[in-house]
């Protein structure tokens, strides 16, 4: 509840920032810089002199997007091959399996790490980046999913009426799979969000002056004996984010499927 | 016993296959860099013939397949190639910096089983009391918790304004306070979030509950389920200590801290991509090998598991 | 001879600082003569630097920070004083031919490197023809091209044979790059004559060892030919985090630290356990405008933005004064250095010029480099503040330093870039690589793309010109006329900041991005 509550609020304030702040989130004002928050701004200035608030509200729209696209790649190229591996077995799923031990291998943040490098710094390339760490994810749950559900009476039923493999998968197997599919792309939604933002507290990440809040981090960290309160908010406002991903994901698992349990 | 050295060889060709593979996409990705990728790991001032130089040295105008076949030889004769930038042996880079990082990933997962096994225990012995809630709101909060910046308030809180503890750096044991701390932090939730759920599972079988309507004393129901819960809880803390050398890329960058996450990112920004393959390489064995120990682990602690059935 | 790829840099914030246009003379050490005492038997002094060590490697080194931190250990033939002119070192006296093809050097006598080797012609000859071998890659060496043959004479003389006249050879001698170390040391501890990775020299200090990423620690050499310091042991802490070297110092571990956090520099002046040092240096930090692109080919425009810019209350608001304005396309610590003038702030005549050129809303893109030249994003933002203010609509664009310098070399890149550039041998023809077409990329590295044949004849001119006067009245020419046509948003030079410890004195450091502390000892 919790969760969603915080979810909510974020995305409202995302959406609705340019009406519930009259600044700007890139519009400097040198003379107003290192403000402590007071009531003019309530989360202070940064090094510009931008309005804190402002920054952490548009940037929402980046971080929420960021990690709700990169989750949709990993599970649109995540779970048909889990399926797929899972349905077929044999060489199939040899040849897949192995390619997920090779992706988890590296973990999330090192390979996001490593694409960054290659492929450069921008926002596409950070959330593609993110998303692909969490593929195998996908993988492994799709093919359990598909494991288990082959042996249902109502997919051997199909098989039995002639419908071929890719419709099966789709109409009867993926249908089913779908709820464990949603709670953990729940909860994948914060891991991408922290892959991101780390990208963006290296320097690595979506470049300022988009007001992306691991980049706003990073900046902050600069000024930590100055302005301490500036690395605060934006610190915070990941720490809330994925928070509430994770307690939503917690909740939908437990109310839709008990046995994901850990 | 030959079962189980089928078993081991089985793990091990895999763990092989999984490497083949993981050097073969390191290839690619440089291979893929945009330009030339000699021209960007020569450096800004290289001349013609020096970019030439490393063209050829690195077998860049070679196709693929060989530029893998070579790094695989390479390998075989112990080495991991030449740093761009440091001109020296990409292991012996590794080499000086690898302790660094393990001494943190041993004290981060200490620090994470120690507390996590303890807050998991003391939620599951304490159900729906205000420990376990306290526990669940703990664990939930570490996992979300980006460890940038739980390293930074870590610096503020006590080198800024406590002034108790060295900023960063690996000068003395008190350096090691805060990045163990906040590289801790995370494995103590997943893994107190673990002991409490198979806590709960072990403490609801019929033989803790009957020796606990024996009226023995608690203690001893909670070693019988922490008995049986441990297999659970011992490969998420080897899963962990993975998950700590990645990051430890962060932590160490947050700290200052010398280890291979920070000479990584330093790799990273200088686009010093033997050493990045190196380290990347090295990373991802260390995560297999422990894979298998953690495995193997079980049946030294549960003669009963049979894993090479 | 510091191109920006030599600059700090490897490190995320604060990159190296330099320059100076107020004078050299100005600031010199912070402190007054005090008597030096004689050497402690044990004391340490502690230095947190920003920048993690690569090579030890005097050829091989790209960076001021890796020079300043090799030179405690090896000397070269010539040094620069603290005013920036050259003195003796291992080579006591010097001359160049009539004809300029041969510079003979008389070497120091009585001198021994730290394995015990006498130090002679021999070894300076290994040293030198080691940069021109072609055996081993010297990154930044451009400036040892004309060396054609180097020659022992006799034990305590060398003649430098040349291709041509060369009359920036003896200030470039003086670089690190030229060090003298030990022909015996190159094949042990280690070391290949390849690869130096235990440098042996002449200096006061003797290397003692390197634990990467961590520090480098040396040790008084008690054999050693001049003036013994003060302190036993030198070890440079390496901590690339600026707020860690501050935290470092003001908690007493660390007792000289390099470049603070700018945003800092009034609260640590302001406290009296710390004494701030800001070293005037070489690097100019400047906006490369695109001359290849329209408008910007147009000098009207160029001008208009020089105009546009309020320099003043940028140095003051965002670079709190760590940096020193800049009235010439040199910085002042410059060999063949002249004032030019000022562009002062002007939005009417930015807008004017403007509009006589035809411009109007414009949009542009401004390149960021991120932390490799003090507050560079902080101070890009607010300059494309100042010239949207005139109508053109300049938006920041920032990367990763490899992709950044790789967008730079191209025509079609950025339309403005911040770019810094520190001619590490106080000459002032490497500055003038930055305006000749002879190094528009991928040649070298005049991203503005600038070309103006009058720079170029005069550049060529003064460069075989072995006469003093009449070589600095041709620079000065370039420099005016560089001024007026402004490939540059001309800014600032930067400095390099010191902070250390208020028991301590005698902390200096020299016109070329480098600190010293031979002289230093406990108040």
């Amino acid at each position: 509840m919790i969760g969603i509550f915080i979810l909510c609020a974020f995305a409202l304030a995302a959406i609705f920032a340019p009406l519930l702040t009259p600044y700007d989130p890139t519009a400097q004002d040198l003379a107003s810089a290192f403000l402590p928050p007071s009531a003019a701004h309530p989360f202070g200035t940064d090094d510009l002199g931008q309005d804190i608030l402002a920054r952490i509200m548009y940037g929402g729209r980046y971080t929420l997007a960021i990690g709700a696209v990169a989750v949709s790649i990993a599970a649109i190229i995540g779970v048909p091959f889990g399926l797929i591996s899972g349905y077929a077995g044999g060489a199939t799923d040899m040849v897949i399996q192995r390619i997920t031990d090779i992706l988890l291998a590296f973990n999330p943040f090192l390979l996001a790490l490593v694409l960054v490098a290659v492929f450069g710094v921008g926002i596409e390339t950070v959330t593609v980046a993110a998303g692909i760490g969490v593929i195998p994810q996908f993988i492994r749950l799709a093919r359990g999913q598909a494991l288990s559900l082959r042996e249902e009476v109502y997919v051997e039923a199909a098989v039995a009426f002639g419908e071929s493999p890719p419709a099966i998968l789709g109409r009867h197997v993926l249908r089913n799979a779908l709820t464990p599919i949603i709670v953990y792309a729940t909860l994948n939604v914060g891991v991408t969000v922290l892959v991101a933002a780390g990208l963006g507290f290296l320097g690595l990440g979506v470049q300022p002056p988009t007001p992306e809040w691991g980049t706003m981090l990073g900046t902050a960290r600069g000024f930590i004996f100055k302005a301490s309160y500036q690395m605060t908010f934006p610190g915070l406002a990941i720490f809330l984010a994925v928070l509430s991903f994770n307690l939503v994901g917690d909740g939908l698992r437990d109310a839709f499927d008990p046995s994901l349990r850990e | 016993m030959s079962a189980f050295l089928t078993y081991l060889v089985r793990r091990l060709v895999a763990a092989g296959v999984t490497l083949l593979g993981v050097i073969l996409v390191m290839v690619l990705l440089v291979r893929a860099l945009p330009g030339d990728p000699a021209r960007i790991i020569a450096g800004l001032l290289a001349t013609p013939e020096q970019v030439a130089q490393v063209r050829l040295s690195m077998g860049l105008d070679e196709p693929v397949p060989v530029q893998y076949w070579r790094y695989l030889v390479n390998l075989a004769h112990g080495s991991l190639g030449t740093s761009a930038r440091f001109g020296t042996t990409v292991l012996s880079e590794i080499g000086h910096r690898l302790p660094y990082t393990i001494v943190l990933a041993v004290f981060g997962t200490l620090f994470g089983a120690v507390f996590g096994i303890a807050l998991g225990v003391l939620a599951a012995t304490h159900k729906g009391r205000w420990i376990d809630a306290f526990g669940s709101m703990l664990g939930v909060a570490g996992i979300s918790m980006p460890v940038y910046w739980l390293g930074i308030l870590l610096i503020v809180l006590f080198s800024v304004q406590l002034k108790l503890l060295p900023i960063g750096g690996a000068g003395s044991a008190s350096s090691l306070v805060m990045p163990t701390l906040t590289l801790g932090v995370f494995s103590m939730a997943v893994v107190s979030r673990m002991t409490r759920s198979t806590m709960l599972d072990t403490l609801d079988q019929d033989y803790v509950r009957t020796v606990r309507a024996k009226g023995v004393v608690e203690w001893v129901a909670v070693r019988h389920a922490l008995h049986n819960a441990f297999i659970p809880i011992l490969t998420v803390i080897g899963l962990q200590f993975g998950t700590l050398l990645g990051g430890a890329v962060l932590t160490e960058t947050v700290f200052s801290w010398p280890g291979i996450g920070q000479l990584l990112v330093q790799s990273i920004n200088n686009r010093d991509f033997p050493l990045v393959q190196g380290i990347v390489f090295v990373f991802a064995a260390m995560f297999i090998v422990l894979n298998i120990i953690t495995d193997l682990l079980y049946s030294v602690v549960d003669p009963r598991v049979r894993l090479y059935r | 001879m510091n191109s920006p790829h030599s600059a700090a840099s490897r490190v995320l914030l604060v990159a190296l600082s330099s320059v100076l246009a107020m004078g050299v003379a100005g600031y010199a050490s912070g402190q007054g003569s005090a008597a030096m005492p004689a050497p402690s038997p044990d004391a340490t002094l502690t230095i947190g630097i920003g920048v993690d060590l690569d090579t030890v490697d005097p050829a091989q080194q790209t960076t001021t920070t890796v020079q300043n931190v090799i030179d405690y250990g090896l000397q070269t033939l010539v040094a620069f004083d603290t005013q920036g002119k050259i003195k003796p070192l291992l080579a006591t006296s010097w001359s160049t031919s009539q004809d300029g093809m041969t510079l003979t050097l008389h070497l120091r006598q009585g001198v021994k490197f730290h394995d015990g080797t006498p130090f002679n012609a021999d070894a300076v000859v290994y040293s030198l023809d080691r940069l021109i071998s072609g055996k081993i890659r010297v990154p930044i060496g451009a400036g040892f091209k004309s060396m054609k043959t180097i020659e022992a004479v006799n034990p305590t003389t060398v003649a430098i044979h040349l291709k041509h006249p060369d009359p920036n050879l003896v200030p470039n001698l003086s670089t690190t790059i030229a060090s003298i170390f030990s022909p015996t040391s190159a094949t042990k501890d280690g070391n290949s004559p390849e690869r130096i990775v235990h440098p042996v020299g002449t200096g006061p200090y003797q290397f003692t060892r390197w634990n990467k990423g961590s520090e480098v620690v040396y040790t008084r050499f008690d054999g050693y030919w001049g003036e013994k310091p003060y302190y036993k042991t030198v070890d440079f802490k390496i901590i690339p985090e600026a707020n860690s070297r501050e935290a470092g110092l003001l908690a007493g571990q660390l007792d000289v630290i390099m470049n603070p956090p700018v945003t800092d520099l009034t609260s640590l002046s302001n406290n009296p356990a710390v004494k701030v040092l800001k070293a005037p240096s070489d690097r100019s930090v400047f906006i490369a405008i695109n001359t290849a692109k329209p408008p910007f080919n147009n000098e009207k425009v160029r001008q208009a933005l020089n105009y546009a810019v309020d320099k003043d209350a940028i140095i003051k608001n965002v670079m709190f004064n760590a940096v020193n304005p800049m009235d010439s396309a040199f910085p002042s610590s410059l060999s063949g250095y002249c004032k030019v003038g000022a562009y002062p702030y002007d939005p009417d005549k930015a807008k004017q010029l403007l509009s006589e050129a035809g411009v109007k809303n414009v949009k542009v893109t401004l390149g960021s480099s991120t932390g490799r030249y003090i507050q560079d994003i902080q101070f890009a933002q607010a300059i494309s503040g100042y010239l949207r203010k005139v109508g053109i609509d300049a938006n920041v664009r920032t990367m990763d330093w490899p992709s950044y310098v790789s967008t730079m070399q191209q025509k079609d890149g950025f339309d403005l870039h911040v770019l810094g550039w520190a001619p590490g041998a106080l000459d002032g023809p490497t500055q003038l690589q930055m305006f000749t077409s002879a190094t528009i990329p991928p040649k070298g590295l005049n991203t503005s793309f600038f070309s103006n044949p009058t720079v170029d004849k005069l550049a060529s001119e003064s460069a075989l010109n072995l006469h003093d006067a009449s070589r600095s009245e041709q620079l000065c020419q370039i420099q005016k006329e560089v001024w007026r046509q402004a490939p540059w948003i001309f800014l600032w030079s930067q400095t390099l900041i010191l902070a250390y410890n208020s028991k301590i004195t005698g902390v200096s450091y020299l016109p070329n991005e480098k600190f010293e502390t031979m002289a230093a000892h406990p108040r």
